[in-house]
């Protein structure tokens, strides 16, 4: 018995590699009711048992995979998995969150979360099924690429639709940018692929049988109804079916929200084209990642002959085709898609890897990186022939693909020669397709998110300033975006602040964030959520537990070291673009980020001179023993 | 005034019957972009970019005879 009315089990899995134990534990409920689940259970946990300068590829970190009361198909939104774990590439707190069935067969196997421990002496892949856990050797999977090692564990396992999510060669070889794989989906960002490898553990598979028990399922049946129904009134979300995210790039091109050629510009007046040439030529058709989803943006698309010949997969993200277009100065599409589907293959981060390119491309073009150092290859901007190769020979630690599989500020500070300016990141993590520049609260989110500069949580800042979303967001203190100018810098920490509690909120709750894209907002999150669980949680209480969360991710950082210098921007990020439809364009210019961080550290409650979080407010969000 | 013009995505479905084939529309001389997107009956609360003959231009731009105008909006998502 647990004391737990619905929407958890109450319990997590253990998996202690190094003595292959596994152990299934109690989880004590008022902990989820101050966290939830998500990246919100994860830090609570994580904190506590990874000790401060943890070296993040050696046994002593761990990698939880945790689930919340919302992953669930029939969810609007429900079919994700979070990861959370210290971070390879950042040394700094590491979150991804990875679309697809994989979390809610976990749930319904009876877990809440799964937390893998120590290192085993040989690979091995681990299964899950109800209460049946074993662990398996892997070393038939070594070597193999995605597509291949789902199909070997489903084959052995004689069941072609467990879930099954894996590590490409890039996780075998400790690549920081590697990728955990759910089919061609990716927990993407800060290097979850590579802490799985340093465990060996190159797989998991996972089927459940149960029913999640749900507290009120008359109220949960019709709150579903009332989502679903905003939703296919919602144009976002029509246009996201039939767009996918992608039809958002020469939209973004035009707001000056395209970082060109590793972050010379902010725009390049070439998406239209190559957007067109996509959904003209090579888009198939569109994919929910995960079952019953009812917006599917997923992209099917195939190179059907010539060199970039590609099979039918799913990728072409707008991140993905944008790294390997604009961030690399490259206007060949097929190239693009093939990149892409090369680095789900490998399992690397298609938006780290498009910047390390461009990193790569711009010390080649300085004479910093010589054409003997780069294997031959010719890396001038813009070459097509070079991205596949790069992709793989970084998913090898072939060559100069050794020290690019370490990041950009890693390979700079290896470089020298005044290569850290073109290494465009924030915290390690390379920034993705999204600029500053076309609007100031991405500036500050960028800086302040604490999983490095990702895609994911700052991506508000641009659809606040450029799109005028809100997300219902008003009435929670959000100013109106029709009244607030996308080039001004006064006020928009404040701004920040509220958006980042609730904007974390899909990662807390494992529900796709695209869907307050589509219309639903928290207020819905915390009724549906209510409907689950029986608690009786409303959005005012989700945003303090989103802001509870954001601290206790700032304490993990700043117990290892990080402080306000790691919350400022590239330099180039804040200047005047060089070319494009903006280069004239002075409002551009990020004038005072520090005034913006002062001001977004007082709306926090953290100190302006270090960035930590003071002991009133940690008293306020009860995280004082902390 | 005779402008050329084109929306994107969300916006696609406001053009509907009002842009002739060859992609224009008949305005007011010196209607502004906050002006076209009435004509269209777009709702001011969204969010849009405008390039003007491939140049950003705010919503008072002013248009002239023969402008092609780029009308964005954003699905959102990254």
């Amino acid at each position: 018995m647990n004391n737990f009315r619905g929407g958890y089990y109450g319990k997590q899995l253990r998996v202690s590699l190094d003595s292959k134990k596994i152990v299934k534990e109690n989880i004590d409920a008022s902990i989820l009711r101050k966290y939830l689940g998500g990246a919100g259970y994860a830090v609570r946990v994580l904190y506590d048992e990874i000790p401060k300068g943890t070296n993040p590829l050696l046994p002593e970190n761990k990698l939880m995979f945790i689930t919340s009361p919302l992953t669930d198909n029939r969810i609007p939104g429900g079919g994700s998995i979070m990861l959370c774990f210290k971070s390879p590439l950042t040394n700094a707190w590491g979150e991804s969150r990875c679309g697809g069935d994989f979390g809610p067969n976990l749930k319904s196997a009876g877990y809440d979360a799964l937390i893998i421990e120590g290192k085993s002496d040989l690979p091995v892949f681990l299964v899950i099924n109800d209460d049946r856990v074993f662990i398996r050797s892997a070393k038939h999977l070594i070597g193999k690429k995605i597509t291949e090692k789902i199909k070997i564990i489903r084959d052995e396992l004689k069941d072609p639709k467990i879930s099954v999510m894996c590590i490409g060669l890039a996780g075998e070889n400790l690549v920081k940018i590697a990728t955990v794989m759910f089919e061609h989906r990716a927990a993407g960002r800060c290097g979850a692929g590579a802490v799985m490898g340093s465990k060996n553990l190159i797989g998991i598979a996972v089927k459940g049988s149960h029913k999640t028990p749900i507290a009120q399922p008359e109220k949960l049946t019709k709150t579903i109804k009332t989502c679903l129904k905003i939703l296919r009134e919602n144009d976002f979300a029509t246009n996201l079916k039939k767009h996918g995210t992608t039809g958002d790039m020469a939209a973004n091109d035009a707001a000056g929200d395209w970082p060109t050629k590793n972050w010379h510009s902010n725009s390049w007046g070439k998406a239209e084209q190559i957007y067109d040439q996509f959904f003209n030529k090579y888009l198939v058709k569109n994919h929910g990642c995960y079952t019953g989803c009812p917006i599917a943006c997923g992209r099917i698309s195939e190179v059907r002959e010539g060199r970039f010949k590609t099979p039918l997969h799913e990728g072409s993200e707008y991140e993905s085709l944008s790294a390997f277009t604009a961030f690399v100065f490259n206007e060949n599409i097929e190239a693009a898609i093939h990149a892409t589907y090369l680095c789900n293959e490998f399992g690397i981060d298609t938006i780290s890897a498009g910047a390390i390119i461009a990193f790569a491309m711009e010390c080649y073009e300085n004479g910093i990186l010589k054409k003997e150092e780069v294997g031959g290859i010719n890396l001038n901007w813009g070459n097509p022939a070079a991205l596949p190769e790069l992709v793989r020979m970084i998913s090898l630690r072939e060559g100069i693909g050794d020290m690019l599989a370490e990041g950009v500020k890693i390979a700079s500070e290896r470089l020298g020669g005044g290569s850290e300016k073109y290494a465009i990141h924030g915290k390690g993590l390379e920034a993705p397709a999204h600029d500053p520049r076309s609007g100031k609260v991405l500036g500050v989110a960028y800086g302040t998110a604490n999983r490095g500069m990702c895609h994911i949580h700052p991506l508000e800042g641009m659809a606040y300033d450029s799109g005028k979303m809100d997300w219902g967001l008003m009435k929670y203190g959000v100013p109106d975006p029709n009244t607030v100018d996308r080039w001004d810098e006064k006020g928009k920490g404040k701004i920040v602040k509220i958006l980042q509690d609730a904007l974390i909120l899909p990662d807390i709750l494992n529900t796709c964030k695209f869907f307050m894209y589509g219309g639903i907002y928290i207020d819905h999150l915390a009724e549906l959520l209510s409907a689950v669980t029986g608690w009786n949680i409303d959005g005012q209480e989700l945003l303090e537990i989103g802001e509870r969360v954001i601290n206790l991710q700032r304490l993990f950082n700043v117990r290892e070291g990080f402080h306000r210098d790691d919350d400022l921007l590239p330099e180039r990020m804040k200047q005047k673009p060089a070319f494009g439809f903006y280069e004239n364009e002075d409002r551009c210019v990020i004038k005072d980020y520090e005034g913006m961080l002062d001001e977004y550290y007082k709306a926090r409650g953290w100190d302006t001179e270090t960035g930590t979080p003071i002991k009133e407010k940690l008293l306020e969000l009860e995280l004082h023993e902390k | 005034m005779k402008i050329k013009i084109k929306l994107y995505t969300i916006l696609e479905k406001y053009a509907k019957g009002k842009v002739s084939e060859d992609n224009t529309i008949i305005l007011p001389k010196a209607t502004t972009l906050l002006g076209l997107t009435r004509y269209f009956n777009i709702p001011d609360k969204i969010g849009m970019v405008f390039l003007v003959n491939d140049l950003p231009q705010d919503k008072e731009y002013r248009l002239s005879e023969g402008d092609e105008v780029k009308v964005f909006s954003f699905i959102g998502g990254g």
